[in-house]
């Protein structure tokens, strides 16, 4: 009897998530189509991807030949407020009428040691970084 | 009669229970499948995709739930902003890109590659990175 009792109440608590599911899949949407076209992905381009890798090495050296004083400058402002890069990832690039954006995204600390994250892009132009965002 | 009252009560008890645990898990799975990018999920949050498209449509109000609150005198001045926008139609989206993203805990960060065309008529391509944490976009850059 107790058995029973328990394979019933078992199957009963499986119907309801099964029912939690279904209920789930109708309330999330997810998100709202956009009207707007989607331009393709594109490989990494090779400039954006040394300049990656120098932060991602913490090489200050080598970042400071392959970038200018205001691109540090605006890199800097990008990886606020993370001053000790753990990790970086390159999530994806896009290119338009020759203009290229290099997207990454950095984990790392803050001053304060919380793990914090950050995106910035690379703008790409004749195989030279010109900008940071 | 009580004891079947108290049968149907315990089984729409557990039912419940079962209803709560089976939407939770479902959330979290599929969470961890957008945000993982797998089974081709693209990893985009509904918010940012929410927010970048209210700032495409230039419609403030579509987006007031889902950025920082801000004060009476910038929610005016915003809302001034894209009326004249809108009348003037100066600016013309030409496309929204997702990039990509990470999370880290509570915050994830999205990156978009908009397309514009302006009242020159000059295309502009640039990127904008969302932070996303706790429902809201906290930054935009």
């Amino acid at each position: 009897m107790n058995e029973t009792r328990a394979v019933a109440t078992l199957s009963v608590f499986v119907v309801g998530i099964l029912a939690g599911i279904v209920v789930h899949t109708f309330v999330d949407k997810g998100p709202v189509e956009s009207p707007y076209p989607q331009l393709p992905k594109v490989e990494e381009p090779r400039a954006a991807h040394d300049v990656i890798a120098a932060i991602g090495a913490d090489d200050a050296r080598t970042l400071s030949r392959l970038v200018d004083s205001t691109m540090l400058t605006d890199l800097d402002m990008a990886l606020q407020p993370i001053t000790d890069v753990r990790g970086t990832r390159f999530v994806g690039a896009v290119e338009s009428e020759g203009r290229l954006l290099s997207a990454y995204v950095v984990t790392g600390k803050t001053t304060e040691g919380i793990d914090f994250v950050v995106g910035f892009v690379l703008r790409v132009t004749n195989d030279q970084v010109v900008g940071v965002n | 009669m009580v004891g079947l009252r108290r049968l149907v009560a315990g089984s729409a008890g557990t039912l419940l229970v079962g209803m709560f645990a089976g939407f939770v898990i479902a959330s979290a799975v599929g969470v961890f499948i957008q945000d993982s990018g797998m089974f081709g999920a693209s990893g985009e949050s509904p918010i940012a995709r929410a927010y970048m498209l209210g700032l495409l449509q230039r419609d403030p109000n579509s987006i007031v739930g889902i950025r920082p609150n801000q004060s009476i005198a910038q929610r005016a001045a915003e809302l001034q902003g894209a009326d004249t926008s809108r009348t003037s139609t100066s600016i013309q989206p030409l496309s929204l890109t997702y990039i990509g993203g990470a999370s880290v805990g509570t915050y994830s960060v999205h990156i978009y590659a908009i397309g514009l065309r302006n009242s020159q008529g000059v295309d502009q391509f640039f990127p904008l990175a969302l932070t996303v944490s706790g429902g809201k976009v906290i930054r935009s850059e």
